[in-house]
């Protein structure tokens, strides 16, 4: 007959207790570690957020202050939006010349998506369209006028960040550049 | 009765206490799966996309950063010199060597709190490799250092150890499997003031 619960000895309950605790441990560290990205508001989700709403291009690198993304390189600068796909597919353009433009989609968490650089555009010209893959079927059936020169990005994303960097080699290209990136249109059709 | 409270109360400690301090220790701490080392200096490739390990994932949601893609470039970092030893704002460095292909580059210094150093007055706070002066095999030399020299110049300032980051545009190096057999400039001590 197998001996009551309470009659074994402490040290037994201990291991016992032990043994379940860092088994615990493992599956709290495990659902920690793979929830953490989404909870985080010290992404640059969260901080774009606070500076300006959806659909509105911001400077990472406001002029006179320091920028938003402390590792954007020093002779580059860069402007992001946020943009939310189930709003409608996202239309990107710029007007000017910069000598290196790129740009980057990031996910929800910050992720790098998709990137594209200026060789890969018609002309050098920034015009490009991104959109989940339902809404990609629906452009290829009937394509609006003002998309016939873009670059489509497909992105499997609703809510995501894109950001346009522009190289200004030195001071005396800080105007065009800023003007360049005032210049970018984010809208969402 | 009070023996089986306790027990539950120490597992779920131990449960939740190792748990969430685990993951604290391993966030905080800078290592990184799927680095790639060329010399002294390192890069992520994989850092801030979805290709990421979770590590990495949970460390970049905490930074705010925005990592360059594939298409736009890639990102070294050395901290260290071609000795072993930590690399200080209060020595002069040489950085000389090839460079990997690539549309152009630049170069710039970052303080121990992650920030860029822009020195005072009109000195730039980065290099790149549309305005440098290059050796006659076509190679480049740089000196880091916080008072002005003749020749390429990348000018720091304040004290304490700083990184050197090197950032490579348009380069096929970034979506290479190739990645750890290119070149990169070697950084030398070239002396200290004090």
């Amino acid at each position: 007959m197998a001996e009551p619960r309470t009659q074994r000895p402490f040290w037994s309950g201990l291991l016992h207790a032990l043994a379940l605790g860092l088994v615990g441990a493992g599956i709290v560290h495990i659902a920690i570690l793979l929830m953490l990205p989404s909870y985080s508001e010290r992404d640059a989700w969260s901080l774009l957020s606070r500076q300006a709403n959806y659909y509105a291009v911001t400077r990472l690198d406001p002029p006179d202050t320091a920028p938003l993304i402390a590792t954007l390189d020093p002779l580059f600068d860069a402007a992001a939006c946020r943009f939310d796909l189930r709003d409608g597919t996202l239309h990107m353009t710029g007007r000017g010349d910069v000598p290196y433009w790129s740009i980057s989609v990031y996910d929800r968490a910050g992720q790098n998506i998709f990137s594209l650089n200026d060789r890969s555009s018609t002309d050098g010209a920034l015009d490009f369209v991104i959109a989940t893959p339902a809404q990609m079927i629906d452009l290829r059936n009937a394509l609006p006028a003002d998309y016939d020169r873009a670059v489509f990005v497909e992105a499997d994303v609703d809510e995501g960040i894109v950001v346009v960097r522009a190289f200004a080699p030195d001071e005396s290209w800080e105007p065009t550049v800023t003007r360049y990136l005032a210049s970018l249109d984010c809208i969402s059709g | 009765m009070l023996k089986t409270i306790f027990l539950t109360a120490l597992t779920l400690a131990i449960a939740v206490g190792g748990g969430a301090g685990s993951v604290w220790l391993v966030v905080e701490r800078d290592f990184e799966f799927g680095t790639v080392t060329i010399g002294n200096w390192t890069a992520y490739p994989k850092r801030g996309t979805p290709a990421a390990d979770p590590y990495s994932k949970a460390r970049f949601s905490r930074e705010a950063d925005l990592a360059l893609g594939y298409a736009e470039g890639l990102v070294f970092t050395a901290t260290r010199d071609a000795s072993g030893a930590l690399l200080r704002l209060e020595c002069d460095y040489r950085v000389e060597g090839s460079l990997p292909p690539a549309r152009f580059w630049t170069l710039s210094a970052r303080n121990s709190d992650g920030g860029f150093i822009v020195p005072d007055g009109d000195r730039v706070p980065a290099l790149h490799s549309y305005a440098l002066v290059r050796q006659p095999d076509n190679t480049v030399a740089t000196t880091v250092s916080r008072s002005p020299v003749p020749g390429n110049w990348l000018a720091v300032d304040g004290s304490g150890e700083f990184a050197l980051v090197l950032t490579l545009y348009d380069t096929a190096v970034a979506s290479s499997a190739r990645i750890a057999e290119v070149e990169l400039p070697q950084v030398l001590l070239e002396g200290c003031d004090g």
